[in-house]
């Protein structure tokens, strides 16, 4: 049996490093309750609670579209204020993008990278525990201004100057702005994080061309997030020193140009899209894939198309700007460029279809939902080429009609994937499957009611009401068929059925958790290295690092061609518990993984702390700053694994586990 | 923020319900949903009341965009027609019925090429037009009317400019010529190219008539310019299509569009001297109301005050954007407070704004009578505007603008006062 070995004492290089940190507090060790989740740097723990933070937030962000939905359900709604609906709208979009999907999207890389490359962990543990903290207390930071004084009012976008002091003085957008700045420290370090692991940690033989596809789309999506958040970042220190500090790079009487800002926001905003959108590309390849019993149609082609968006994806940003007034020939070019784009995104589509077809289809939810999101995700898509078209973007910018097309784009297409990971990933997380019947009711509540909700936005937007309208109005509401009133009311219909869908979901998860039934090991006969372990896995994930041969390595170590030629015959070899039992038998007899260390979380709430204090009071700022100072330092000297003084009670020779271990 | 008051909205909401039938029972919503659905496709060719409805165009400007959209609207359908009907047929044909473990193949050069080579194609088709037409749509030069259109929260204002050679608007006005101020409506002569010069006093907004042209932000410290050309007499409905803040719900515009005779006129009563109300009526004294309580920020032009000296307003040193509209000829409008209510009550309003066109100038041009004025929505404005329209108006918000308001604050006039202003503004035409 494999064990996670602590070095003996020899061996710890305690002399060169403290082995206590500044001796302040013992060093977290626990691999069992709350403070096993709350310390830990295993990026499979982390990968959990990114999933559910985001989750959560998804819920947050979800009631905050319902109250909106209610307000525009009726002409001259009254749920809410004018005030009360900007904000609604701003922090709608802000939880969802920077609270939900980006998150999931982490969840799912944190947890499912290294397992697919056959890694133990990632390269950089604490960074990684660091980096979820971040998130946490950035994502906490900003939704704490509902408490003090109100959201931020300006739109996700917050467009300058509207974003100035004059225009918007309560403190939402300083929360905002100072917020979204320390879940960018989430992204650029997890960025970071796996780029590394992924060019350094892959499993023996695993070439990139062999890597399965959802860990080249993380990949690709962790150089956009290494490109795209310095932009945002410098956006957002521009907007803190306008707002706290009477900097002037948006003041127009100043001779600033309001534009700046728009174009540092959708040269990181574009890029977001693809951010948002390439993981759950990432994740319909694995699952379609395997529910049709075939290899993903044109791979090579698929990681290219996905390389080839993230760079595309850099020359379209000013489509966002096509009314803003930047001139004929820039909207000529980027209007083409964003043509252009449309073609590696349609090569996704046909290469999806075409792994289906021929194959031996099963339709689990996981794959409903991956189905779901070829057909969802090309209405948006197609709409997208209406506006690419910018002098038709000029009729449809800043209307519904826009709001119709990124939410097929991002509902239809980056949340079904994460449901379809969600359904597909859910035995291997929790050892449970979660119910098929529930899931098909999630699954078709939730297209219907998507579609109801998203699909009159479309009418309404073409018949000219805009976005961000606190209220509409019976004037502009037109009595013929397309008559906006109606289609508004179908559109609030559809988002409580979507909301019923969602909720679904969470009750399929507490039936699941209550059912004493263990999924069996490789439920889906599945095709890549995360199932050629136990569900959930073991702490070090693989007792032997496997050597990859093939794509689908784990595919094709249980099956076995004995056709000649063309003609190809299939025939089981091994089954999952076959491989696993010879994989426990010989497993690696010395597998070192690093301690918890709660430096990673005081390092992060150290940043919160500093944002409280530009709002309120700067003497807050030395204070966090002074833990911020104290953790790196704190972090820096703490060794790699945990002295034995550290265990209660210490274990100064070798404890039990060490005992095993010699033992073999 | 404090809410809208409705309460005289849901007045006029009675009235409609006795004309109209009863609302649609449930059964019935849906048997229109399901019609909905087959219907969406026919979107082109559906004729529809909507007045800011994009794919009704009524001017050369949106028909041109008309013109590209719709072919590309079909080809993203026909499009979306294929990959569905493919999606549903092998998902229908490739389910699994025992069949063998299919061919662990890779893919297929072929295929891969040809439909990289399809969408290629089809979208260089579409950027040759699109490349074309947004050169056309962006060229401004050859004006026959030039107007200066000024966004702020949360209205529009528009200076018609006098030309070298004396002319407004490509029109030698009767009179002698002055630069003429007005907001909400903007007035323009049919089948004129007209541009408009725009920019903003404030935040960043969005002129956008969508049966006349799209839309075209309006950025402080910069000047976009835009056209618009009218093929009939008309009323084109329009609102302010990006975020700016508060009240962006209620920042609408309209173009009215006259022909040549009508513009004339148009502009020849908006050059007319100022008249005072006849000596003794109550709107004499509403005139000195004016002048105590809204001329600090509302110019009338041509107002003098009891010593004979012109009523200068200072709007700079109340409102953060530094305006206010000019209310010379208010009546002649028929919307108020950035378009968003009707001066006219409901009858009259339906009288102008769907006149054929033959008829729609004399229509507009009456103005506002005191038999079809708007008292409720007026008068409920000049009781306490931020209620009735959010703004930022208490004294408690304005300390990061200097104490300077963002709309009409609420003035605490007596209802006496509110009589005699809207007895005097009644004549401002």
């Amino acid at each position: 049996m494999a064990l996670i070995e602590r070095p003996a004492p020899a061996e710890a290089p305690a002399v060169a490093t403290p082995s206590s940190s500044f001796g302040v507090f013992r060093r977290p060790v626990e691999s069992t309750g709350w403070k096993s989740w709350l310390f830990t740097i295993d990026h499979k723990k982390l990968g959990i609670m990114y999933g559910a933070a985001a989750l959560f937030f998804f819920l947050v962000g979800g009631f905050e579209a319902l109250l909106i939905r209610l307000q525009l359900a009726g002409p001259n709604g009254t749920i809410l204020s004018a005030d009360k609906y900007n904000q609604m709208f701003t922090m709608h979009a802000t939880t969802m993008v920077f609270l939900f999907v980006m998150p999931m999207a982490a969840a799912f890389a944190n947890y499912f990278v290294p397992l697919q490359i056959g890694a133990r962990d990632v390269a950089f543990p604490r960074i990684n525990a660091f980096g979820f903290w971040c998130f946490i207390g950035g994502a906490i930071f900003i939704n704490t201004s509902w408490l003090l004084g109100g959201a931020a009012d300006g739109g996700w976008f917050m467009y300058a100057p509207n974003s100035s002091v004059p225009f918007s003085p309560t403190h939402g957008i300083d929360f905002w702005g100072l917020g979204l700045q320390i879940t960018g420290i989430a992204s650029l370090t997890g960025a970071i994080n796996l780029i590394v692991t992924v060019i350094n940690m892959r499993a023996p033989g695993m070439s990139l061309m062999k890597m399965p596809i959802f860990t080249w789309m993380i990949l690709v999506v962790q150089f956009l997030l290494l490109f795209a958040i310095p932009v945002i970042t410098v956006a957002l220190f521009l907007l803190m020193f306008q707002r706290n500090f009477d900097a002037t790079f948006f003041t127009v009487e100043a001779g600033a140009d309001p534009l700046l800002w728009q174009h540092l926001f959708w040269i990181f905003g574009h890029p977001e899209v693809y951010i948002l959108i390439l993981p759950s590309f990432g994740i319909v390849s694995e699952v379609l894939p395997v529910f049709s019993k075939k290899p993903l149609f044109g791979y090579p082609l698929v990681v290219f198309s996905g390389a080839a968006i993230g760079f595309v994806g850099w020359g379209v940003w000013a489509h966002h700007m096509f009314a803003s007034g930047l001139g004929p020939i820039s909207v000529a070019v980027f209007s083409v460029a964003t043509m252009a784009i449309a073609i590696p995104t349609g090569v996704k589509i046909v290469n999806w279809t075409m792994t289906l077809w021929g194959g031996k289809l099963s339709f689990t939810t996981a794959m409903m939902f991956s189905i779901g999101l070829i057909i969802e995700f090309t209405i948006g898509g197609l709409s997208g080429v209406t506006h690419a078209v910018a002098p038709s973007d000029t009729q449809q910018t800043d209307t519904y009609y826009i709001v119709a097309h990124f939410h097929y784009v991002l509902f239809g297409g980056a949340i079904l994937g994460i449901f379809s990971g969600l359904y597909y990933w859910w035995p291997k997380m929790f050892g449970k499957l979660l119910s098929e019947r529930l899931g098909k009711w999630n699954f078709w509540t939730m297209i219907v009611g998507m579609n109801l909700a998203f699909g009159p936005m479309h009418i309404i937007g073409l018949q000219g009401q805009p976005r961000r309208m606190y209220v509409w109005t019976d004037a502009r509401a037109g009595e013929g068929f397309f008559n906006l009133g109606f289609w508004n009311l179908i559109s609030s219909i559809g988002a409580f059925i979507l909301g019923i869908g969602v909720l679904l979901f969470f009750i399929n998860v507490f039936v699941s958790s209550r059912k004493k039934e263990r999924a069996p090991l490789d439920p889906w006969d599945a095709r890549s290295l995360e199932w050629m372990t136990t569900s959930p896995p073991k702490e070090h994930n693989f007792d032997v690092i496997p050597t990859v041969g093939h794509l689908d390595e784990f595919f094709h170590r249980k099956y076995e061609d004995r056709g000649e030629g063309d003609h190809h015959d299939f025939h089981q070899v091994a089954t999952a518990e076959e491989i696993m039992a010879e994989q426990e038998a010989n497993a690696d007899q010395h597998i070192h993984l690093p301690s918890p260390s709660y430096w990673p979380l005081l390092l992060a709430f150290s940043l919160p702390v500093m944002g409280y204090g530009l709002i309120f009071n700067l003497l807050l700022v030395p204070v966090g700053a002074a833990i911020a100072l104290a953790s790196m330092f704190g972090w820096s000297l703490e060794p790699h694994t945990a002295s034995p003084a550290d265990y209660d009670p210490p274990t100064p020779q070798g404890g039990a586990e060490l005992e095993v271990s010699t033992n073999g | 923020m404090s809410r809208q008051v409705t309460q005289p909205e849901k007045v006029r909401t009675d009235l409609i319900q006795t004309e109209l039938p009863t609302p649609r029972s449930g059964g019935s919503r849906l048997r229109t949903a399901a019609f909905g659905l087959g219907a969406t496709a026919l979107l082109a060719s559906c004729a529809s009341d909507a007045p800011q409805d994009t794919w009704a165009p009524e001017g050369k400007y949106a028909q041109d965009i008309h013109n590209l959209q719709w072919p590309i609207f079909m080809i993203a359908g026909i499009v979306g027609v294929i990959v569905f009907g493919v999606v549903l047929f092998v998902v229908i044909k490739f389910k699994d019925r025992g069949q063998p473990i299919p061919e662990q193949g890779h893919g297929n050069a072929l295929i891969e090429y040809v439909f990289i080579a399809i969408p290629a194609l089809l979208l260089a088709g579409i950027a040759v037009p699109t490349v074309a037409e947004v050169i056309s749509l962006n060229d401004t030069d050859n004006a026959d009317c030039v107007i200066n259109v000024t966004g702020q929260q949360w209205w529009w204002e528009y200076d018609y400019p006098v030309d070298a050679s004396n002319n407004i608007c490509g029109f030698a006005p009767t009179g002698d010529a002055a630069p003429i101020v007005t907001s909400g409506q903007m007035v323009i002569p049919v089948g004129a190219k007209v541009v408009i010069r725009g920019t903003s006093r404030d935040v960043i907004h969005s002129f956008w008539v969508p049966k006349l042209n799209g839309k075209r932000d309006m950025v402080p410290g910069r000047v976009h310019t835009w056209n618009f050309e009218a093929e009939q007499p008309g009323i084109y409905a329009g609102q302010c299509a990006e975020f700016c803040g508060l009240s962006h719900a209620n920042m609408r515009m309209e173009i009215v569009a006259l022909d040549d005779a009508d513009f004339q006129a148009w502009i020849d009563n908006q050059l007319e001297p100022y008249q005072s109300p006849e000596a003794g009526t109550l709107a004499a004294t509403g005139e000195q109301t004016f002048i105590s309580q809204c001329s600090r920020c509302h110019q009338i032009d041509g107002l003098t005050n009891a010593d004979g000296e012109l009523v200068v307003a200072s709007p700079e040193q109340f409102v953060w954007s530094g305006a206010a509209p000019n209310l010379t000829n208010l009546m002649t409008r028929n919307t108020f407070a950035g378009a968003s209510w009707d001066l006219l009550t409901e009858d009259c309003r339906a009288d102008v704004w769907e006149a054929p066109p033959a008829e729609f100038g004399a229509k507009y041009l009456e103005g506002v009578t005191k038999s079809c004025l708007n008292e409720i929505d007026l008068k409920e404005w000049l009781r306490n505007a931020p209620a009735k329209k959010p703004m930022y108006t208490d004294p408690e918000s304005l300390a990061d603008t200097d104490g300077k308001t963002r709309g009409m604050p609420y003035l605490a006039l007596s209802e006496d006062q509110i009589n005699e202003l809207v007895a005097y503004l009644i004549e401002r035409k």
